[in-house]
C-alpha cells in the first residue's frame, strides 16, 4: 500500500480549526451504539492493516538514524563533560547528554519496548531485550505501561497512569487534604521523573495503605533495586571515576542532562491524558467493551500535541498520544500519517480528538492540577467544561 | 595467572557490566559504524565474491568475522538477510572445503521465494550477512570408509561438492563414484570443479544423469544398479530433490543396505491442511514447547494462547487482544496464522503472539 505524499508528510489541518479545537472541546463526544461502534472499529483495524502491510525498511531506517543520534549526542556530550574545563562545554555536554537520554527514553526505549519493531526481528530493536537509559526496569515497564495501562487507558481504580495514584489529575478522582501539596508534589515529580517511573511497579500504595506486607514490596522491587543501582552507578560513580580530576563536573553533568530529561518526559507525558478535554472512566462503563468501543475510549482518552516533526521525534511521537493508544505496536514515526485519517473518522462517527501547542496542552494540565488540589470539581469560568460523562461524577 | 585464566574469569563480568552501565551498545553502534562485519555478538560474514555457477546458480563466497568456529563438509548454516526491514533466514549447505580460506554457499533461486532471489538480485561483495555457526550431521565418519557414493540431484550437489572438495584437500579421493541427476537445460552445477578433480584424482569417477523433459533427470534404478553396481557396498550420501530421495531411499531399503544411506532433505514444505480436508473441520496440532519440552495437542481454529492454558501452562500475556505485545514468543518452525489479519507465518524463527495466533501446522515454540 503506498500512501499519497500528502498524507504522508502529515498533512496538517487548517489553523482555524486548530484554533477553534483548542478553544473548545467541542459538543461532548457521542455515545455510540454498539453497531456504530463496531463500525468504527472496523475502520481502525482496516487502518491498521494498511499500515502493518506497508512496514518496510523505511521504518527500520528511521528508528536506527535515530538510534545513530542518540549513541552519537551521548558520545559528544561526554566527550565535552570528561575533557572541557569551561562552562560552555558543560552546558553544551549536559545538553548533548540529555538530547541522547531524551532520545533514548522516548523515540526508541518507549516504542521498541511497546514491540514496535518485533517485526523486523533485530535484537537490537527486540522488546524483550532493550535495555534504556533509564531507572525504570524494561520489564516492568512492559507490564504496567504496555499491559495495565494501555489495556485498562484511563478507567479510575484500574489505570494507575490517572495521577500516578498521588495526584488528583481529574475532577472524578476524591479529594484529600494531602492534595493541598500537590503542586509541590508534582514539581518534584517532575524535577525527578526517572525515580517516579521506576517506582511506579512498585505499588508503594499497597503496602502505604496495609494491604500487603513489607516483603511483598521487598520481592517486587528487585528489578528497579538493580536497575536504578546499575544507573546510579553509571552516572555518578562510573563516569565520574574515569573523568578523574573533572569528577565533579561529570557528576554534575550528568545531573543536569537527567534533570533535563526529566522535565522534558514529564511535560509530554502529562499531555497524554491530563489535558482539559480528555475523558475517564468508570469501571462499571466499561464492561463487557467491544473492541470498537475499546478503541472510541482510547480515543476519548488521549490528547494530542501539535508541532513539527522534531517536537514529534523529541516526544516520542507521544505528541500523537491519540494514535498511539489506538495502534501501540505500530512504529510510531507512522503516527503524524495515519493522523489525518484517525482525524477524519473521528469527525465523522463524533468522536473528540482532542489536540493543541505543547504551550495549550501543558497550560491545561498545570492549571488542572492546581485547582484540583483544592476539594471539588470547581471550574473556572475560562475554562471549557471536562467532558466527562460518568454518572458517579456528582459524587466525586 | 596466565592471560587465559584471567580473560576466562573475567571475561563474563565486565561484560555484563559493560551491559549494564549501557557502555556495551556504544561500543557495538561504533563498530557497526566502522567495521560492520565485526560484531560484539553477532556471527556475520562479508560477501567477497559472487560467482555464476549454472542457470538460476550462483556461489557467494563469504568471509566470516571473528565468531565463526569452522564446520565439518557437508554441514549447513542459516543465513540471515535484510528483507525490507525483516530479518530473514533461510538454511543453505556449504559447497566449499573446510581447508578453504572462504566459506562458499551455492544457492539456486526459487522463484517465490525470499532469500534466494534477494541474494541472486542485491547481494554483492562488500554485502553483509548474518550467519549460524554450522550444524548437521551429514558428514564424513572417522575414520574414511574405503568406499564412497555421493548421490545427488539439482541443487542437492552442493553438500557432496563440499565432501568432495574436502576429500581432495585431505588427499583421500580413493574410490569416490558421484552419480548427479539434472535436467540437461538447467546445467550441471560444478560441472568445471567436477571435471577438474576428476582429471586430478583417478580414484573419482563421474556419472551425469540428465533429462530432457520433466523431472530432474529422473532416478532410475537399474541404471543406478548399472551404473555403480557395487552400490550396496558404498557408504552412501544421498541429497536432492524429495522424489528422487525416496525413490532412492526405497531401492537401498530392498537391498536391505539402508544403514549405509547417509540423507539430506531440503525445501520440504511445512504441512498445512491434510489434502481434502474440509474448511470447517476442527484439526488438532501438535505444539511442541522446545524449553520446557512438554507437548500440547491444540485445536487449529483456538488461540495459542487459550490453548496452551487450557493445558495448565503458564504464559506471560497481557491484553489477550494483540496490543501490548506480552505474550509474544519465538515461533521455532511451523504454521501459524494471526486471527486478526488471516495471514500466515511459516518461516522459521518468526516472532509471534500467542493471543492472537492459531496454529495450521505442527508447531514448535520457543517456550
Amino acid at each position: 500500500m503506498h500512501l499519497s505524499t500528502a498524507v504522508r508528510r502529515g498533512a496538517r489541518p487548517l489553523k482555524v480549526f486548530r484554533r477553534r479545537q483548542a478553544a473548545s472541546p467541542g459538543p461532548a463526544p457521542r455515545e455510540l451504539s454498539a453497531r456504530e461502534a463496531e463500525a468504527l472499529g472496523d475502520e481502525l483495524d482496516e487502518l491498521r492493516r494498511q499500515i502493518t502491510e506497508d512496514l518496510g525498511a523505511r521504518d527500520v531506517d528511521h528508528i536506527r538514524r535515530v538510534i545513530g543520534w542518540s549513541r552519537r549526542s551521548e558520545a559528544a556530550g561526554r566527550f565535552l563533560l570528561h575533557v572541557g574545563l569551561d562552562p560552555l562545554s558543560f552546558a553544551a555536554g549536559s545538553g548533548a547528554l540529555g538530547l541522547s537520554k531524551i532520545l533514548d527514553n522516548m523515540e526508541i526505549g518507549h516504542n521498541v519496548l511497546h514491540g514496535q519493531y518485533d517485526w523486523t526481528g533485530d535484537p537490537e530493536l527486540d522488546s524483550r531485550r532493550l535495555d534504556w537509559d533509564i531507572t525504570c526496569p524494561p520489564e516492568d515497564w512492559r507490564y504496567w505501561h504496555n499491559y495495565e495501562h494501555h489495556t485498562f487507558t484511563n478507567i479510575l481504580g484500574k489505570d494507575r497512569d490517572v495521577g500516578y495514584v498521588f495526584l488528583r489529575a481529574c475532577p472524578e478522582q476524591p479529594w484529600h487534604p494531602a492534595h493541598v501539596l500537590q503542586p509541590v508534589a508534582a514539581l518534584g515529580l517532575a524535577l525527578f521523573f526517572q525515580w517516579g517511573i521506576g517506582a511506579h511497579g512498585l505499588r508503594l500504595e499497597e503496602v502505604l495503605k496495609g494491604n500487603e506486607p513489607l516483603s511483598a514490596l521487598r520481592e517486587r522491587a528487585r528489578p528497579f533495586v538493580r536497575k536504578a543501582g546499575w544507573q546510579v552507578l553509571k552516572d555518578y560513580g562510573f563516569y565520574p571515576a574515569i573523568a578523574l580530576w573533572n569528577a565533579p563536573r561529570v557528576a554534575a553533568g550528568n545531573f543536569v542532562a537527567n534533570t533535563a530529561r526529566n522535565l522534558w518526559a514529564y511535560a509530554i507525558i502529562f499531555c497524554g491524558h491530563f489535558p482539559e478535554g480528555v475523558r475517564v472512566y468508570h469501571e462499571d462503563e466499561v464492561r463487557g467493551e467491544t473492541r470498537g468501543q475499546w478503541y472510541a475510549r482510547q480515543i476519548a482518552g488521549s490528547a494530542n500535541i501539535e508541532g513539527g516533526r522534531v517536537l514529534h521525534v523529541l516526544s516520542g511521537h507521544l505528541s500523537h498520544q491519540i494514535e498511539h493508544h489506538l495502534f501501540p505496536d505500530i512504529p510510531a514515526s507512522r503516527y503524524p500519517e495515519i493522523a489525518p485519517r484517525v482525524r477524519e473518522i473521528c469527525a465523522r462517527y463524533g468522536q473528540p480528538y482532542c489536540t493543541s501547542s505543547l504551550g495549550r496542552q501543558f497550560g491545561s494540565v498545570v492549571a488542572r492540577l492546581l485547582r484540583l488540589s483544592l476539594p471539588g470539581p470547581r471550574r473556572s469560568s475560562k475554562q471549557p467544561a471536562s467532558a466527562v460523562s460518568s454518572p458517579r461524577s456528582a459524587t466525586a | 595467572m596466565d592471560r587465559r585464566e584471567f580473560m576466562a574469569r573475567w571475561k563474563g563480568p565486565v561484560e555484563t557490566a559493560a551491559r549494564r552501565l549501557l557502555v556495551y551498545r556504544q561500543a557495538d553502534y561504533w563498530l557497526g559504524e566502522f567495521a560492520p562485519a565485526r560484531s560484539l555478538e553477532e556471527l556475520r560474514a562479508e560477501v567477497v565474491r559472487v560467482d555464476n555457477e549454472a542457470r538460476d546458480v550462483k556461489t557467494f563466497a563469504l568471509r566470516p568475522n571473528a565468531h565463526w568456529r569452522g564446520f565439518s563438509a557437508g554441514q549447513h548454516v542459516s543465513v540471515e538477510v535484510e528483507i525490507g526491514g525483516v530479518r530473514t533466514q533461510r538454511v543453505f549447505s556449504l559447497s566449499s572445503a573446510p581447508s578453504d580460506p572462504l566459506l562458499a554457499i551455492t544457492v539456486k533461486r526459487m522463484p517465490g521465494g525470499r532469500v534466494s532471489p534477494w541474494l541472486h538480485e542485491q547481494a554483492r561483495p562488500g554485502h553483509i550477512v548474518g550467519l549460524s555457526p554450522a550444524t548437521g550431521r551429514f558428514v564424513l565418519p572417522s575414520p574414511l570408509p574405503p568406499k564412497l557414493l555421493l548421490l545427488s540431484g539439482g541443487s542437492g550437489i552442493t553438500p557432496l561438492m563440499s565432501i568432495l572438495r574436502d576429500l581432495d584437500a585431505r588427499d583421500a579421493v580413493s574410490d569416490v563414484v558421484l552419480v548427479h541427476h539434472a535436467r540437461a537445460g538447467d546445467g550441471v552445477i560444478f560441472r568445471d570443479d567436477l571435471e577438474a578433480i576428476a582429471a586430478r584424482r583417478t580414484g573419482l569417477r563421474l556419472a551425469f544423469c540428465l533429462s530432457d523433459g520433466d523431472g530432474h533427470g529422473r532416478f532410475d534404478g537399474a541404471r543406478l544398479a548399472e551404473l555403480v553396481p557395487d552400490f550396496a557396498e558404498r557408504a552412501t550420501f544421498l541429497c536432492g530433490p524429495h522424489g528422487l530421495m525416496e525413490r532412492a531411499g526405497q531401492m537401498w531399503t530392498r537391498a536391505g543396505a539402508l544403514s549405509g544411506l547417509r540423507r539430506e532433505s531440503f525445501g520440504l514444505p511445512a504441512s498445512a491442511r491434510p489434502p481434502g480436508a474440509d474448511a470447517s473441520d476442527r484439526y488438532e496440532r501438535r505444539i511442541h514447547l522446545g524449553r520446557s519440552g512438554r507437548s500440547h495437542l491444540v485445536d487449529d481454529k483456538a488461540n495459542l494462547l487459550d490453548e496452551l492454558e487450557r493445558f495448565g501452562e503458564r504464559l506471560a500475556s497481557g491484553c489477550r487482544m494483540g496490543i501490548c505485545q506480552t505474550c509474544t514468543c519465538r515461533k521455532r518452525r511451523g504454521v501459524v496464522r494471526d486471527l486478526t489479519t488471516g495471514k500466515t507465518s511459516s518461516d522459521r524463527d518468526e516472532e509471534i503472539q500467542l493471543c492472537i495466533s492459531a496454529p495450521q501446522s505442527d508447531v514448535e515454540l520457543d517456550l
